[in-house]
C-alpha cells in the first residue's frame, strides 16, 4: 500500500511540476537540501550524506521531490539517528525492474550500484565515457580489453568507440554521439571529455553549443561541423564519436548476434544518418544538438576521426573509386575490341608488348 | 624465316615475388571489396574472416615488397637500370611506345621496344612500374599498416589528418591497383602469342622469334 501511494504521489508530482525547476516546484526539497546540500554533512554514523544540489536539480527525481522516495522522515530527524524510509526503485520503474531481474546482471549489482538516484539522468544526457565508467566500477578495464582482444579485431578501438551496453543489452536504434575531447597543449596524454569551463572559453555566448552551432539554430550543419573541425586543429582537441543506443534496455546478456561483426558493420550507410554532438552542461551532465543528416558519411571533414568500416563509407568517394576502376577496365575493352577488328593486319609473331 | 630462341628473362626470386604479390593483391582487392561493401558483398562468409585475410595478405605483400626491393638493390643491383626511365625514355620513348599501343599496333607495325634481360621494360612500363613500386605500393602499405593498428597509432593518424583521410586514400589507392591489374593482365597478352609473356613469369624463359641469319651473309662474316 505504501508503494502504491508513493507511486501515485510521484506521478502526480511529475504531472504537476514537470515544467518547473525542482527547488521551486517541491518546496520540501529546499528544506532537505539546506543540510544535505552542504559538503560537510555526515550521518551520526559518520557516513557522508551530501547530495550535490546542482546534479540533483538536473534529475527527474528532484521534480518528484525528496519526500516521494523518503516518505517517512521522523519528526526528530536528524537528531534521533533514525534513517528516513527509502523507496524501492521498482515502485516506479517496475518494467525495468522486471527486465533487469531476468538478466545475467541481476544477482551482481543493485540499481544503486550503477545509478545514484540523486544524480541519475537519461543516457542521452550523459557522455559515453560516463556511462562506461559505471561498468568500469566493477569490470576491470585491462581484463575487459584482454578478454575482448581474444576474438575482437582492434579491441581497444572498439571499446573506445562503443558503450558497453551497446553490445551487452538488447538496446536498439543506434546513433552516433560525438563529444569534444581535449588534452593539455603539447601533451601526448589520452584525450578526455572537455569540460564546460574549457568550452566556455571558446565562445562569448552563454550557450556553449554556439562553439559549433555558429548560427544558433540548435542544429549543427555540415558546414558548421567542417568549420569546427578545422578550428580544432592545433588546439589539442578532437571530436570523438561513439555508437550509442537511443532505446536503452536493462536486459544485460551476451547477445549471439553481437559476435557477428556484420551486426554493426553491414548495417549500411543508411543506418548512419543520425548523429548528435553532446555538450557538457554546468550540472555535470550533457545536452545534445542534432547534426545535419548524413554528416557522419561526409567524405573528409565532417568527422575526420570517426570511421566505421563498411558503414560510414562516402558515396562520392565510391564514385571516384568506381571511375578509376572503370578507366582501368576500359583499356582492355576498347583496345581488345580494335585488336579483334584489326587482327588480320598482324603477323602474330611480330608484336610483343 | 624466323626461328625460336629461348632467353632467360626472369630470375627465380623475381618470379616468386611476382606471384606472391599477384595473389596477395588480388586477395586484397577481393577482401577489400567485402570489407567496404559488406551489405552487398559476402564472398568470405564472416566479416571478420575477410578482415583477417585482408590483413594477412597485406602483410604478405609488404614482406614480398621488402624482398623484391632487397633483391634488386643488394643482389641484382639493377633496380635503377631496369625501373628508372632514362632521359631518352622521357623525351621520346614513352610517346613512341604509346604511339605503338594506341595506333601502329593495329596496323601491324612491330613493337619499338625489344625486351632483353638487361632492359626488360619498355619506357611506358618503366614509368608505370616506377610510380607503382615507389609511390603507390609504399603508400598503400603504409596506410594499411596504420589502419591495422588504429588505437595504438592514433597520434600518427591525427597528425596525418584523421582516420577518414587515411581510409579514403587507402581505398582510392586500392582502386588504382585494381585498374592497374586490368591493364597489366591485358597488356601481358600482347606477346607473339597470348601467353608468351605469362610463361617467362612462370619458368623464367621467354621464347623469342628471331630472324634466321642468311647463310650468305653468315659466310661474308
Amino acid at each position: 500500500m505504501h508503494a502504491y501511494n508513493r507511486m501515485m504521489r510521484m506521478f502526480l508530482a511529475v504531472f504537476l511540476f514537470s515544467a518547473a525547476t525542482a527547488a521551486a516546484a517541491v518546496p520540501e526539497n529546499g528544506k532537505c537540501m539546506s543540510c544535505h546540500g552542504r559538503k560537510d554533512v555526515k550521518s551520526l554514523a559518520g557516513n557522508t550524506v551530501y547530495i550535490d544540489p546542482v546534479k540533483f536539480t538536473a534529475t527527474t527525481h528532484s521534480i518528484v521531490g525528496c519526500t516521494s522516495c523518503h516518505d517517512r522522515v521522523s519528526s526528530g530527524h536528524p537528531g534521533d539517528g533514525s534513517a528516513p524510509a527509502r523507496a524501492v526503485c521498482g515502485d516506479c520503474h517496475a518494467p525495468v525492474s522486471v527486465e533487469y531481474a531476468k538478466s545475467l546482471h541481476a544477482t551482481k549489482a543493485r540499481c544503486n550500484d550503477c545509478h545514484n538516484p540523486h544524480e541519475v539522468r537519461l543516457p542521452m544526457f550523459m557522455s559515453g565515457d560516463d556511462i562506461n565508467k559505471k561498468c568500469a566500477k566493477c569490470h576491470d578495464a585491462r581484463k575487459i580489453l584482454k578478454s575482448h582482444a581474444k576474438w575482437l579485431p582492434q579491441a581497444e578501438l572498439h571499446i573506445d568507440s562503443l558503450l558497453c551496453i551497446t553490445c551487452h543489452t538488447g538496446s536498439q536504434d543506434y546513433v552516433i554521439t560525438m563529444s569534444i575531447e581535449s588534452r593539455l597543449p603539447g601533451s601526448r596524454d589520452a584525450f578526455k571529455p572537455a569540460t564546460y569551463e574549457e568550452l566556455a572559453k571558446l565562445t562569448s555566448d552563454e550557450n556553449i553549443g554556439r562553439v559549433i552551432d555558429l548560427n544558433g539554430d540548435n542544429q549543427v550543419s555540415l558546414e558548421e561541423l567542417r568549420a569546427f573541425n578545422h578550428h580544432l586543429r592545433g588546439k589539442n582537441m578532437r571530436l570523438w564519436g561513439m555508437m550509442t543506443p537511443e532505446v536503452v534496455t536493462h536486459s544485460y546478456q551476451i547477445l549471439e548476434n553481437r559476435w557477428d561483426c556484420t551486426f554493426c558493420h553491414a548495417s549500411g550507410p543508411k543506418a548512419m544518418q543520425k548523429s548528435f554532438i553532446a555538450f557538457p552542461d554546468k550540472s555535470g551532465g550533457y545536452k545534445r544538438l542534432a547534426v545535419e543528416k548524413g554528416a557522419i558519411l561526409d567524405i573528409l571533414y565532417g568527422t575526420p576521426d570517426f570511421y566505421m568500416l563498411g558503414t560510414t563509407r562516402s558515396t562520392p568517394l565510391n564514385i571516384i573509386g568506381a571511375l578509376i576502376v572503370a578507366a582501368g577496365l576500359s583499356f582492355p575493352v576498347f583496345h581488345g575490341f580494335f585488336r579483334l577488328l584489326t587482327r588480320k593486319n598482324r603477323k602474330e609473331d611480330d608484336h610483343e608488348a | 624465316m624466323k626461328h625460336k630462341e629461348m632467353v632467360y628473362m626472369t630470375p627465380m626470386p623475381v618470379r616468386i615475388w611476382h606471384w606472391l604479390n599477384a595473389f596477395g593483391i588480388v586477395t586484397l582487392c577481393v577482401t577489400g571489396l567485402q570489407i567496404r561493401f559488406p551489405d552487398h558483398v559476402n564472398i568470405f562468409g564472416a566479416y571478420k574472416a575477410a578482415i583477417r585475410l585482408h590483413n594477412t595478405a597485406g602483410v604478405v605483400v609488404s614482406i614480398s615488397y621488402g624482398l623484391w626491393l632487397s633483391y634488386y638493390l643488394i643482389v641484382a643491383r639493377s633496380l635503377i637500370k631496369l625501373y628508372v626511365p632514362t632521359l631518352e625514355d622521357l623525351k621520346s620513348g614513352i610517346l613512341r611506345q604509346a604511339y605503338f599501343y594506341f595506333l601502329t599496333y593495329f596496323v601491324g607495325k612491330p613493337n619499338p621496344h625489344h625486351s632483353t634481360p638487361e632492359s626488360k621494360f619498355n619506357p611506358m612500363q618503366k614509368a608505370a612500374y616506377l610510380v607503382i613500386m615507389f609511390v603507390l605500393l609504399p603508400l598503400v602499405i603504409f596506410s594499411g599498416a596504420l589502419l591495422m593498428y588504429v588505437a595504438p597509432l592514433r597520434e600518427l593518424l591525427l597528425l596525418l589528418g584523421g582516420i577518414k583521410l587515411l581510409v579514403g586514400s587507402h581505398f582510392l589507392l586500392a582502386c588504382c591497383f585494381t585498374a592497374f591489374l586490368c591493364v597489366h593482365i591485358y597488356l601481358a597478352t600482347l606477346g607473339h602469342t597470348p601467353f608468351a609473356h605469362f610463361k617467362p613469369m612462370w619458368n623464367g624463359w621467354e621464347e623469342e622469334m628471331v630472324e634466321d641469319v642468311d647463310p650468305e651473309k653468315k659466310a661474308d662474316k
